[in-house]
């Protein structure tokens, strides 16, 4: 174990964190109005896709990117309609969206491009990388921390923007009240549902982003179960965080490594591949009984 | 979050659909029968507008797809066969959402119990059929029932959230079994991966060749009647719905919340592992990996869209078996992908998802 | 001369006539009482006034101007501000964040904190009492948030004040402190607002009142002239009529006893310090106590849903580790103090609802089956010995009216003749004639030998009944005394922590 493997590892570790921290910021905002979003994977999965047909459509990965925001926005607004306006079952809904991102992104690969299961448009770009200047000749830092693509540092970026429309803004006070304490926004005059819109439609945003840095962020592929419960994995960061972005966004980077360990785990050792590749759904359900037992165990009587 | 306390909406819903079952039965049936049949047809609308706008012929879709799962005797019984793994997962949601459980594990039980049952059925081969074939059932259910058992106790015991849980966990339960099938299991000199073969006396007889319908249809629609009776006139039924109506006050009578949601889960499990079983011992005669293809989310479908009724379940299992049984066939003829028939469940979902809304959205209007 | 007049106010909901053309007006510079019991109408006619509905007839003038108040952004901007019962706190934000939220001062597109925390010390200064204004408000007692709720209302420059309820949470030193607070707004012109239930508060610091009955105006009186008696009378709409009770004639051996008893609330947060106490049978014992001091948290660990230390013995046998199904069957009845989260089923109907505690045991199961025709038997035969009205066993509860529903609970719980029954608040919210009906089937239990502790934030309801009267403050008992031996005040003051010398 060298410094060079460490290095590397949280490099790795960093690029595959970002898609997991975008969506599971997505979720937090959610959570914070209380509307917890079982949707991110499908929301995810629209980007993903979107972000690959549109960016070969037009042959620029940026208008894919953002036609891919877009898209997932789109989708989060039919699914926001439906609970804030037709009080339907949240968890319903968020499902109902997973399995209409399934279908559709299937349907029109093969309608679309005659492909089946995965598809990689010739010639199209991935998101370019970045090299910062000044800490990339650190040693051992500059290797972690440069080089990366551009939605790696956007990610980070998003906690500490996050952090701030939550704790200084009066938008962040209000999604923080409306799900705390629904009836008190009410008679303050906060315009309830619209908070809730926002909340779920930025959430959106991020969702269609962080997809987006799958299929296009480090090569430009799409295969059909590319996000493989990474949005459930992105909503346990949230709640191993309590929806505070700081811990949340550890926690996504506690997830992302493991990602990275079990892959180095299969092509360092002679494990057969599936093995490693249970370790970080296995980590994330060990981590939530390990947050609630924790819970359980601070409200114990204690002896005096 | 996944509480089984269910929002006030919601409540009153279903307390003006349960006065309406009390005070004429039979209206209420005819009702419900409706309401169904109006999602379905609102689906089947949405998949046209879909496939229009794609540019394929919906009109010889559909009728490619009705033929091959109506249109003649063998195409019935492929209806009733691609029925008979919804039937297991729908009554394993049903069970799970009556109670107020998230439990979407049914799809890692199918996998594992399929195994289970697979293993059982090539390492036996001396049994008879009267002996492996209850055995390899036997297994499965237990195998499938203890993997939803263990989210069950995280969620009885320390809340955690079971949607989540049993999301991943089937990730983990399908990737295990995959390494099963390639490992150590690997039949060598196939291109897929599968395992050997049962024995002959583990398999499920055929019940109207040459289509593959099998026996485990016969234990599928016996399974939904042990859960109508259950859910109905058992002292496990009264505590599992007085759990899913109101967690809170079933604790303050006695009954042991965490211990009703461990048995549910049990359940739930162990019928998404008779699935597997089915499919391997009546269908296949063997483990191939990726054998389901989202049958645990057709199964929450079909339970959300029949609001848990067991009796329900294996209806609506059935119009659901005519849609994928028949989108294979309308895949070749009309070159239509058959996941058009899963953006047609996401569609029922959101339907019968706001159904429950509508009514109540037209009261507020005339509040206040 | 008036300020707020509201006329021919109607207001009907489904199945329920809440206000019914009342004629309500206050004077500028008053303290406005808005008298009646629960159910009267009080709290709809306020949520008119703040915005929350709309009348169905009626109209509103202030200061001599029609006006319409679709909503509490209108109230709030018209100078109308709201304290409800239970405060409309966000938990997590600061004071300064809840009483700005809605209002926050910003620059740009954040909040210009230093702009928010001047109005506010400014505010708070007025009064003499001291808050942290960075504090989350999760973290203060319940008399610093109703201040903190007062004091959001003076940010919007509210002019008139509506109080629901506000005693019913404070001990008697911060009644005393809110009592000042409101004196020293009345003072400076503002309108005041006070709706409550107790004829002693309205006597102390209300200059009118107007007493509501059944959603009818009963009468509108200058308090100075009225007597405690006449103003019940108003009320109730008869001469009051103490009901006496009488004691107990034979109390027998402890039925139920609390040693050492050590739990923590939800928060992790010690609430029972060291409970201990017995009740015997043939005797009601009534546990009073503001609400908080560990009340909840009793019955809690007494029903086995709460961890706790120290010993709980039925009898003679410790039921410590036991759980509730098992505490049931050693003779454990408890009526509990939210009928409808913890003491009912609403999505189901009666039948189903009395046999929570029993369909396990026959005759109602047999082997794994649950019979429902015994259950229908059953039920149809407890709303017969109790009077429950409602269609036949099959009704749903969500249908029932609170008093009926209460019955439902009260007949599920007795109909096994319990050797201790725990009841808590269990008029709580019910109309006169049904509250009767409880104290007596709870009257009854005792002459029939069984143990009953009552727990109540109803101190008449207290001294009627109890044969022995505990008083309960900060997770401890600080008093006990049979009630013709003490007084209200010596119980207030017990309840608010003071200890005899």
């Amino acid at each position: 174990m060298s410094v060079e493997t460490v290095s590397s590892v949280l490099f790795a570790s960093l690029r595959v964190t970002t898609p997991l921290l975008l969506a599971a910021l997505a979720g937090l905002i959610s959570q914070r109005v209380n509307l917890l979003n079982i949707a991110l994977d499908g929301l995810m999965l629209f980007g993903a896709f979107a972000a690959v047909v549109f960016g070969a459509l037009f042959g620029n990965t940026w208008l894919g990117l953002l036609l891919a925001m877009l898209l997932s926005t789109l989708i989060t607004l039919l699914f926001a309609v439906v609970v804030i306006e037709f009080k339907a079952n949240l968890i319903v809904a968020g499902l109902a969206v997973n399995i209409l991102a399934t279908g559709l992104t299937s349907y029109l690969l093969v309608v679309l491009f005659d492909a089946r299961g995965a598809y990689s448009p010739e010639g199209l770009e991935s998101l370019p990388r970045i090299a910062l200047p000044g800490i990339d000749s650190i040693p051992v830092v500059g290797e972690i921390l440069s080089g990366h693509g551009v939605l790696v540092y956007v990610s980070w970026l998003m906690v500490l923007v996050v952090a701030f429309m939550l704790y200084r803004t009066p938008l962040g006070i209000h999604m923080r009240s409306v799900g705390e304490h629904l009836e008190a926004s009410e008679t303050a005059g906060i315009p309830v549902k619209r908070v809730q819109y926002i909340a779920l439609l930025l959430g959106g945003a991020l969702a269609g982003l962080a997809g987006a840095q799958l299929s296009v962020g480090n090569l430009t592929l799409f295969t059909d179960n590319m996000i493989n419960g990474r949005g459930f994995i992105a909503l346990a960061a949230v709640f191993f965080g309590a929806a505070r972005p700081g811990l949340t966004a550890i926690g996504c980077f506690i997830f992302g490594m493991f990602e990275i360990l079990q892959f180095r785990l299969q092509t360092a050792t002679s494990i057969p591949a599936q093995l490693p590749q249970m370790l970080p759904y296995l980590i994330v359900v060990v981590v939530l009984t390990g947050i609630n037992l924790q819970k359980r165990r601070r409200k114990v009587v204690k002896a005096e | 979050m996944t509480d089984g306390l269910k929002k006030p909406d919601e409540m009153e819903a279903e307390v003006q659909r349960k006065s309406l079952i009390l005070s004429d039965p039979l209206k209420a049936t005819l009702v419900n029968f409706g309401k169904v049949l109006l999602t379905l047809l609102v689906a089947l609308l949405m998949g046209a507008l879909v496939m229009e706008l794609s540019g394929k012929d919906s009109l010889g879709a559909y009728q490619a797809l009705f033929r091959s799962s109506l249109g003649s005797r063998t195409a019935l019984a492929n209806t009733l066969l691609a029925s008979t793994p919804l039937i297991f997962t729908s009554l394993a949601a049903a069970i799970g959402f009556r109670a107020g459980v998230f439990n979407v594990g049914s799809e890692g039980s199918l996998y594992l119990g399929g195994f289970a049952a697979a293993w059982v059925g090539f390492t036996f081969t001396e049994l008879p059929a009267l002996l492996v074939i209850p055995l390899a059932f036997l297994v499965a259910g237990l195998v499938g029932g203890i993997w939803c058992y263990v989210p069950g106790v995280l969620r009885a015991r320390l809340a955690v959230d079971e949607l989540v849980t049993t999301i991943l966990l089937n990730y983990v339960a399908i990737l295990f079994t995959e390494y099963l099938v390639n490992g150590p299991f690997l039949l060598p000199g196939v291109a897929n991966a599968m395992t050997e073969e049962i024995s002959l006396a583990a398999r499920l007889p055929r019940l109207a060749p040459p289509s593959q319908l099998n026996a485990s249809f016969i234990i599928a629609i016996l399974a939904g009647l042990i859960m109508v009776f259950i859910m109905t006139r058992t002292r496990l039924g009264y505590e599992l719905r007085a759990t899913g109506d109101n967690p809170v006050f079933t604790r303050w009578a006695g009954i042991s919340v965490p211990a009703v949601i461990e048995k549910v889960m049990f359940i739930g499990g162990l019928l998404g592992g008779l699935a597997g079983a089915g499919q391997v011992l009546g269908v296949h005669y063997r483990f191939v990996a990726g054998f389901s293809s989202g049958l645990a989310f057709s199964g929450m479908t079909i339970a959300l869209l029949v609001r848990n009724s067991p009796f329900g379940a294996i209806l609506a299992s059935l119009l659901f078996g005519v849609l994928r049984s028949g989108s294979a066939t309308m895949e070749i003829f009309s070159d239509v992908p058959r996941d058009l028939i899963t953006v047609l469940e996401a569609t029922i979902i959101f339907f019968a998802a706001m159904e429950i809304s509508i009514k109540f959205f037209r009261r507020r209007r005339h509040e206040r | 001369m008036t300020y707020v007049d509201m006329q021919e106010i109607s207001k009907a909901f489904p199945g329920v006539l809440a206000n019914d053309a009342i004629h309500f007006s206050v004077e500028k510079g008053t303290i406005h009482a808005l008298l009646g019991e629960n159910g009267a109408g009080k709290s709809t006619l306020m949520r008119i006034l703040y915005g929350i509905y709309r009348p169905d007839e009626g109209r509103i003038f202030l200061d001599g101007k029609e006006v319409e108040i679709v909503d509490p952004q209108t109230a709030i901007n018209l100078g109308i501000g709201m304290v409800h019962q239970e405060f409309q706190l966000v938990p997590s934000l600061t004071v300064a964040e809840n009483i700005a939220l809605g209002h926050e001062p910003s620059r740009y597109i954040w909040i210009d904190r230093k702009k928010m925390k001047v109005r506010i010390q400014e505010l708070v200064d007025r009064f003499g009492f001291s808050i942290n204004l960075d504090q989350p408000v999760v973290e203060l007692s319940v008399g610093a948030q109703q201040y903190v709720e007062i004091i959001k209302l003076l940010y919007r420059q509210a002019r008139i004040l509506i109080l629901d309820e506000p005693t019913a949470v404070l001990t008697p030193q911060e009644i005393e402190r809110l009592f000042s607070i409101l004196q020293q707004l009345r003072d400076e012109g503002r309108t005041i607002i006070f709706i409550t239930h107790k004829l002693r508060e309205v006597k102390q610091i209300c200059s009118r009142a107007t007493i509501l009955r059944k959603g009818k105006v009963a009468g509108t009186v200058e308090v100075a002239e009225t007597t405690e008696r006449e103003l019940a009378s108003l009320m109730v709409g008869r001469q009051i009529l103490d009901i006496e009770y009488e004691r107990s004639r034979n109390i027998g051996d402890v039925k139920l006893r609390l040693e050492h008893v050590r739990a923590n609330d939800d928060r992790g947060v010690p609430a029972l310090k060291g409970i201990d106490f017995e009740v015997r049978g043939g005797e009601i014992v009534g546990l009073a106590g503001v609400q908080g001091n560990g009340q909840s948290e009793l019955v809690d660990v007494i029903g086995g849903m709460r961890d706790a230390e120290g010993e709980i013995y039925l009898g003679s046998k410790d039921i410590s580790q036991l759980a509730l199904r098992g505490r049931r069957n050693d003779g454990l009845a408890i009526i509990p103090e939210k009928r409808k989260e913890q003491g009912l089923n609403l999505a189901t109907d009666i039948s189903e609802n009395v046999i929570a505690t029993r369909y396990f045991k026959p005759p109602f199961s047999a082997n794994l089956a649950v019979r429902p025709e015994q259950a229908e038997r059953f039920a149809a035969s407890l709303m017969d010995r109790y009077a429950i009205k409602a269609e036949g066993a099959r009704s749903l509860v969500s249908t029932l009216s609170g008093g009926n529903q209460q019955k439902v609970i009260t007949a599920r719980e007795l109909a096994d003749e319990p050797d201790v029954l725990i009841a808590a608040h269990p008029t709580r919210g019910l109309d006169v004639a049904a509250a009767r009906f409880v104290r007596e089937e709870l009257i009854k239990r005792r002459d029939e030998g069984g143990a009953v502790l009552l727990v109540s934030a109803d101190l008449d309801e207290l001294f009627a009944l109890s044969d022995r009267l505990l008083v309960m403050y900060d997770g401890e008992i600080v008093g006990q005394s049979r009630p013709e031996d003490t007084t209200y005040e010596e119980v207030g003051l017990l309840m608010a922590g003071h200890t005899h010398d």
